[in-house]
């Protein structure tokens, strides 16, 4: 079963147009989703998640219609926001039970097995009868995940979960998303490329509600290969090479600034070679659409 | 940096929009009813008064509470809300600073917006004579002074203190829910002094302890007239100043006290007492994430769903219940249905006891307001509980349809109103319980409450969760939501819009009663219930189309999402409601409308005005005069419906030919009427005119009526009732209880009792502004007529009713027979002798209690009590009455003309004693059940009892002429009559709370008239003259010229009126001449004062002071001033008295107890002295310790300032 969108558009009632003639094609496995804040991956997401309107274009899963027959979908979905609150004065373990009765786990025995283990699979078994208010933002997002997996979905939206956690507990989310079975569509939205290249199978890269590129990271990866020159600059010299070259991103190394350039030849002698990576595909695309460098 | 802070804080404020939306509500507000004139004042004064602007700006800022929490609750909050805390308090600036900044700074932005209302008023006050709304010579021209001293006196002073206690508790709790809890607190304050007004024994706590100073305001007003209303700004003086700098104080302490207590480390930091983090408990399981999760079924049934939607419910009802806001709100809630229940029903101050009706009638009084508060909040935090803690992006994912969400919310608050409704339930057992009172009639509580209380509730629910599907900003739902309450509120209450079936909720008022249980109003409830619950459902279907689920708020979404939900469903239930909703709409308004002529409040004018412009033409058109009534009334209670025939001996007593009968049927009331029968002589007459409109028609006399003629007229009328009406309690005939009285049959010729009395709504109309109702002394029409009724003197009376098995009926006169026909029961009633033209019929299930006084000449007079068979409380101190009555009135003013008197209940839709020949009918809720239990509560019983009997001499003796001022000749006198049978048995030193209660119902009484005050000679309309000024007046003339030989006097008059056959009729003038007549020269000028003219004394203790002498004797000096004023009926002065009065001078111990228990005076000394206009001084010596001395100390004399008479005497210093 697959997710196809086609021609999604949405604009919202300050004009901003949130997606423009969205299509993609997304495959059961995990689907990274990557874009800068802002770029219409929310929208996108919340779309999918029937928590919102498109103003037109298609989304089927299998053989539903996503966007007109949102009572199927919310059958098959487990949905991780971006951002979320709890009942503070509820323990997990009753919220998730409540939850997966409402996600129709309607005999008693199974529900119980069901939230037990998926408390020891967030390693929240411990805090199980803990109030939610309590939780550190790692254990809230893992509460997250636990939620959305009630109910064996087939399609996962996981709205940038990462941001704000730790880098222990993004490994440790890491690995849950990792462990979803291989016939659920699982979508992750994030903006940190890492994330992307550690899971994803698939990707699409979007910016300013256009999709501006899809496929295999590696493959992506693959076509700028060779293409990526690099030099260390002084930073008052950084318009000059920006008039001159197409600087898709700077960082600083040891107080000095590196700048990464897009040329198929080497610009100047002292411009190096650099190894491609995801994150110049990245910001390969989303420079020059957004006229800005990412510093 | 506080002006930094200062500066900041108010330009910020001037840039929000709701500054300015606020100051906008309040100068549009105060523009409508300053250009309407529509404001809080009597007729006679200016709608622009001092009085009247302090009262608006005092009124203004109690409603402002809402404002103000709104303005002072946020200026710290807001560093919270919008987690600016985290970093500006790292900037220098000091707590004091910032505190003292912001505070200031809102605070003056509150003040100028309330400034908006002042400008409203300004403006529209000079737009207004020119709008027409309201007559242009009502405005008076402006003046400043009269705007600002009441805004720093009430107004800005109130705003002051309650923003402090708001300010104070946001700061220093960091909830900005506390700032209207604290609001509804400061609400509830208001309301309990409100409460404790009803007995004016409270009226100094009450003027101290208002923490908004109305009352107190009130209080200082209360006796002024419209002149001075005009003219005078408030006093700050006494109690005023008091509750000022209370309130002010504390609500300067508070913020004292966050000024001091505030300090940046608290406030940023959170609390954390409440969070305990296990930290090391969070070890990391790396094979955790293996963990398999098991497969599970899911069902996505109907019958899950129903589950669900139960679950859910259930869920969200705990929620709601568990909220702090709901708690705090329900807990007042019911603390004000206790209170209410505890001292809720008052008559004369003394309570009643706790009946079932009483405990469930107290849900109206505040509790009601609090619970629209509470439907309107709770239904937003429903509504919004996902978004609230940010989990409706999970929630709104869930494979739940949005029918079952929807439905899941609603009838999670139905399951709190049910709740709520209970509270009723709960409090009035527990009152009645603490009452000691264990019939508990949980019959009528079921009924009542979940009948007909709790689907009013479900509308108020619907039209709410309307509001907060629709509005997706919850506070903006919730403003919204209280607005249109307040609409209907006020379209009902200030714009007449009365008709039910176009406010949302209403329906028509019922009333419970002991008698009549609810009695024929549950048709009436049940169709408005309908159509308001149907229409309450359309609104949910529709906010069902537009409620949010998901994210998206865009407009253009929302309609999409409107679309998709129009379903063949969603169209259907709406149709169907629809239908019900118009289907039942219509039904109604053909029942109120067609069958009921409702008419509205302007319709109803513009008919009085109509009604007098055409026949007018009829008054004092010569008429025949019945002599001889025979009525045969058959009544069939459990059919609402009576079939009365009545034969009128009818003679021309006038001088001309009499060639029509005019008959007034009035306009098509509630009760609908068709003649059977109606014959003259024997003849069918004739049809000549008929006005429909006021059902007056003319019918010509076979041959015209010579003077001296009779004629015998047979008139049978079928009343009965059919659907029911928009408002109105139907209730002259009952399935038990039934009263009616002559009304049911046509009067003869133009009455004026119909016409318009205001002189507002007269000018309005083009009629003649009429100062007086009834023509003067010497008028030979007024003369030739008796007061009550034009279309008889004195009859005579005999009859036959039946009515059901179960029930006693009663008409004037004496058993002559009773018996059982047909499965009915018969009475026959003769009276003998002669009677005025007024009787009633009643009918009801009865016990009869009987006793029988004996007269000093060996006369014998029956006394009968039919009360309802429960109401046994008080039997006692009724029979107690009419014995003591019969004592004395029999002594003083001649013998009782009658050898039984009765006294008989009826059902509470009235609430008034009446009395008629030997029949005094006394409302359900009036005495029967009043808890008489603390002596000190006056026992009203034995006080109007004594009354009612009293106009068997003084209204049924002697029925005085149709003039001005006979009125006085009824009530005056059956006034006075009372206070001389309580001063036989209560003592004449326990009579000052009496003579104190008159004087302040007088004194109120003048001060609202609308009008001009008239004396006890002319006086034919104002209550309170006959009544309370009378009463004193005579009460005051007994005690100066003597007890006996004042009703010597009356005994003469008695004698000489009573009973007189034919015209001229007694007037005031032959009364004023009795009283005269046995008045000594040197009391001539008190005659003069009172009766006369309109006179008020200003009497006062200045100072008292004793001297213990050598012989164990005291020698007490006592310094009065004493002032008589004259002035005419506005209230305008017209001059003052140099010449000495009689006036008491008394010296007191402590008050003790009579032998009834009530708190009495103890006099050492009481003396009659001449005293002099201004101050004198007076030695008298006494044998024990003197406590307290003064003038006038009864208050028997009209005194402006009735408590600063008695005054505590004090050691003289050597």
């Amino acid at each position: 079963m697959g997710l196809q969108i086609s021609n999604l558009n949405k604009t919202y009632s300050n004009g901003v147009q949130a997606l423009k003639n969205v299509s993609l094609d997304i495959p059961s496995g995990m689907f990274g989703l990557l874009g800068p804040n802002g770029a219409g991956k929310s929208s996108l997401m919340r779309t999918l998640a029937t928590l919102q309107q498109a103003d037109s274009g298609t989304v089927t899963l299998g053989d539903i219609d996503v966007l007109n027959n949102k009572e199927q979908v919310r059958k098959i979905l487990g949905y991780l926001p971006q951002e979320f609150g709890v009942y503070p004065k509820i323990s997990s373990y009753n919220m998730l039970n409540h939850i997966a009765s409402l996600k129709g786990v309607s005999n008693k025995a199974e529900r119980k097995d069901l939230v037990e283990s998926l408390l020891n699979k967030t390693n929240l078994w411990q805090f199980r009868n803990k109030s939610l208010g309590t939780y550190s933002g790692g254990m809230k997002q893992r509460f997250g995940i636990a939620q959305a997996l009630i109910g064996d979905p087939k399609l996962i939206i996981v709205d940038e979960p990462t941001a704000g956690l730790d880098p222990a507990e993004r490994v440790r989310f890491h690995n849950l998303l990792s462990e979803i079975g291989e016939n659920t569509i699982v979508i992750l939205s994030t903006h940190i490329v890492e994330d992307i290249s550690n899971l994803c199978n698939n990707m699409a890269i979007i910016c300013l509600g256009e999709v501006v590129a899809k496929g295999n990271p590696i493959v992506l990866t693959e076509g700028i290969k060779g293409r990526i020159w690099k030099k260390t600059i002084e930073k008052a010299e950084l318009n000059n090479y920006q008039e001159e070259f197409q600087v898709i991103s700077t960082y600083l190394k040891s107080g000095k600034t590196v700048i990464h350039v897009l040329s198929d030849n080497q610009p100047e002698a002292s411009f190096q070679a650099s190894t491609a990576n995801l994150e110049d595909v990245y910001f390969s695309e989303i420079t020059t659409r957004m006229n800005t460098v990412s510093a | 940096m506080f002006k930094e802070i200062f500066l900041f804080e108010i330009k910020y404020r001037l840039k929000r929009p709701a500054t300015w939306a606020y100051f906008g509500i309040l100068l549009v507000f105060g523009l409508i009813i300053s250009i309407s004139g529509d404001v809080p004042a009597s007729e006679k004064t200016f709608v622009n008064s001092p009085v009247s602007i302090a009262r608006m700006l005092s009124i203004i800022s109690i409603f402002g509470i809402m404002l103000a929490s709104a303005i002072m609750g946020v200026p710290v909050y807001r560093d919270i809300e919008h987690k600016t805390k985290n970093y500006y308090f790292s900037y220098p600036i000091s707590e004091k600073g910032y505190i003292l900044g912001r505070f200031l700074g809102s605070m003056s932005i509150l003040f100028l917006i309330t400034l908006g209302f002042h400008i409203g008023l300004i403006i529209g006050f000079e737009i207004g004579p020119y709008a027409g709304f309201t007559e242009a010579e009502r405005f008076t021209s402006l003046n400043l002074w009269h705007y600002i001293q009441p805004t720093l006196v009430l107004c800005w002073t109130n705003f002051f203190f309650a923003g402090c206690i708001f300010f104070a508790l946001v700061s220093l709790t960091k909830k900005v829910m506390l700032a209207y809890a604290g609001g509804a607190i400061l609400f509830i304050i208001y309301l309990i002094t409100l409460t404790l007004t009803q007995d004016i024994e409270n009226k100094d706590l009450v003027s101290l302890l208002d923490p908004f100073a109305l009352g107190t305001y009130s209080n200082i007003i209360r006796y002024w007239t419209p002149v001075e209303q005009n003219a005078l700004t408030i006093p700050i003086s006494g109690l005023l100043f008091w509750n000022r700098l209370l309130w002010v104080g504390i609500g300067l302490l508070a913020f004292l006290f966050t000024l001091f207590k505030f300090d940046f480390i608290t406030f940023v930091n959170d609390n954390y007492k409440s969070k305990k983090r296990d930290k090391n408990l969070d070890e990391s399981n790396p094979s955790a994430a293996l963990t398999k999760v098991p497969k599970v079924t899911q069902v996505f049934s109907g019958k899950l769903s129903l589950n669900l939607l139960f679950s859910l419910a259930f869920m969200e009802f705990k929620n709601i219940i568990r909220d702090n806001f709901f708690k705090a709100i329900l807990i007042a809630a019911v603390a004000f249905l206790l209170f209410d229940a505890f001292y809720g029903f008052p008559v004369y101050g003394t309570p009643s006891l706790p009946l079932t009706y009483y405990m469930l009638e107290v849900k109206d009084f505040n509790f009601v307001i609090l619970i629209f508060v509470l439907i309107v909040f709770m239904t937003g935090e429903v509504l919004h509980r996902e978004r609230t803690v940010n989990y409706n992006q999970i929630f709104g994912a869930l494979p739940l349809s949005n029918r079952l969400v929807y439905a899941s919310k609603f009838l999670a608050l139905v399951m709190v109103s049910f709740v709520l409704v209970n509270m009723v339930l709960v409090s009035g057992v527990l009152t009645q319980i603490a009452k000691g009172y264990f019939n508990f009639e949980f019959d009528m509580y079921f009924i009542d409450l979940y009948l007909i209380e709790f689907p009013k509730y479900i509308t108020f629910i619907l039209l709410a969760f309307f509001v907060h599907s629709v509005v997706t900003k919850k506070f903006m739902g919730h403003v919204i939501a209280i607005a249109i309450w307040a609409l209907l509120f006020a379209l009902n209450s200030f714009v007449d819009v009365n008709n039910n079936l176009y406010l949302y909720g209403y329906a028509p008022r019922y009333v419970l009663s002991d008698m009549n249980g609810f009695g024929h109003f549950g048709t009436a409830l049940f169709w408005f219930r309908t159509y308001w619950l149907a229409c309450g459902f359309v609104l949910l279907v529709i906010g069902y189309m537009f409620w949010k689920r998901g994210t998206d708020s865009g407009r253009k979404a929302r309609w999409q999402i409107a679309k998709e939900r129009l379903n063949i469903k969603t169209v259907g239930t709406f149709s169907l409601l629809f239908i019900v909703f118009i289907a039942s709409g219509a039904f109604i308004n053909y029942n109120t409308k067609t069958v009921n002529k409702y008419r509205t409040v302007k319709q109803g004018i513009l008919g009085q005005a109509e009604y007098e412009k055409q026949l007018n033409k009829y008054d004092q058109i010569a008429q025949p005069k019945v002599i001889d009534v025979k009525v045969n009334a058959d009544l069939f209670p459990e059919k609402r419906s009576a079939k009365i025939k009545a034969t009128y001996l009818m003679v021309n007593k006038s001088t001309e030919v009499i060639d029509s009968l005019h008959l007034l049927w009035g306009a098509e009331g509630l009760l609908k009427k068709e003649i059977n029968t109606f014959t003259i002589d024997g003849e069918k007459p004739i049809l000549g005119k008929r006005y429909d409109d006021f059902g007056y028609e003319i019918y010509a006399f076979d041959q015209p009526l010579k003077p001296n003629d009779t004629v015998k007229m047979i008139l049978e009328v079928t009343g009965s009732y059919k659907g029911f009406p928009n408002e109105g309690m139907g209730s002259d005939i009952v399935y038990n209880g039934t009263f009616l009285n002559n009304d049911f049959f046509p009067s003869f010729g133009y009455n004026t009792g119909g016409e318009l009395t205001s002189d507002k709504d007269r000018k309005k109309h083009d009629l003649p502004v009429k100062d007086y109702q009834l023509p003067d002394q010497n008028d030979v029409w007024g003369l030739s007529n008796l007061l009550f009724n034009n279309d008889a003197d004195y009859v005579t009376f005999e009859g036959t009713v039946s009515t059901a098995p179960d029930q006693i009926a009663i008409m004037p006169g004496y058993l002559q027979k009773a018996w059982e026909e047909n499965g009915r029961k018969y009475y026959t009633y003769k009276m003998e002798g002669e009677l005025d033209f007024f009787y009633n019929i009643s009918s009801a299930n009865y016990n009869v209690h009987k006793e029988v006084w004996n007269g000093n000449s060996g006369e014998t007079v029956n006394i009968e009590i039919f009360h309802h068979p429960s109401h046994t409380y008080n039997l006692d101190r009724f029979t107690k009455s009419v014995k003591h009555s019969l004592d004395y009135f029999s002594e003083s003013y001649g013998p009782y003309q009658y050898r039984q008197m009765r006294i008989l209940e009826f059902p509470r839709y009235a609430s008034f004693a009446q009395s008629f020949p030997n029949t005094v009918p006394y409302s359900e809720s009036f005495g029967w059940v009043g808890d008489f239990s603390d002596p000190e509560d006056i026992d009203y019983a034995y006080m109007v009892t004594a009354h009612e009997v009293a106009h068997q001499w003084w209204g049924h003796q002697i029925t005085p002429s149709s003039t001005r001022g006979s009125n006085q000749i009824s009530e005056s006198m059956a006034e006075y009559s009372s206070l001389m049978v309580m001063k036989k048995e209560y003592g004449i030193d326990a009579m000052q709370k009496f003579l104190k209660r008159e004087l302040d119902r007088y004194l109120r009484g003048r001060a609202n008239e609308s009008k001009f005050e008239k004396t006890l000679l002319d006086n034919d309309t104002q209550a309170y003259v006959w009544y309370q000024k009378g009463g004193l007046i005579l009460y005051g003339l007994q005690d100066l010229i003597g007890e006996r030989n004042l009703n010597n006097g009356f005994k003469a008059y008695m004698h000489a009126a009573k009973f007189r056959e034919k015209a001229p009729f007694t007037t005031t003038t032959e009364w004023y001449d009795y009283i005269k007549s046995v008045t000594p020269d040197s009391m001539q000028y008190y005659l003069e004062d009172s009766f006369e003219k309109i006179t008020l004394y200003s009497n006062k203790a200045i100072e008292a002071t004793y001297k213990k002498l050598e012989n164990d004797t005291y020698e007490v000096t006592i310094h009065v001033e004493s002032k008589k004023e004259f002035f005419d009926g506005n209230g305008t002065q017209l001059g003052s008295s140099e010449q000495p009065n009689l006036l008491d001078i008394g010296i007191f111990e402590n008050d003790g107890k009579n032998e009834n228990g009530m708190t009495s005076k103890s006099p050492l000394m009481i003396k009659k002295e001449w005293i002099k206009s201004g101050k004198s001084k007076y030695t008298f010596i006494t044998k024990k310790l003197p406590i307290k001395a003064g003038i006038d100390p009864y208050n028997k004399m009209i005194d402006l300032i009735p408590d600063d008479n008695l005054i505590t005497i004090s050691p003289a210093e050597e």
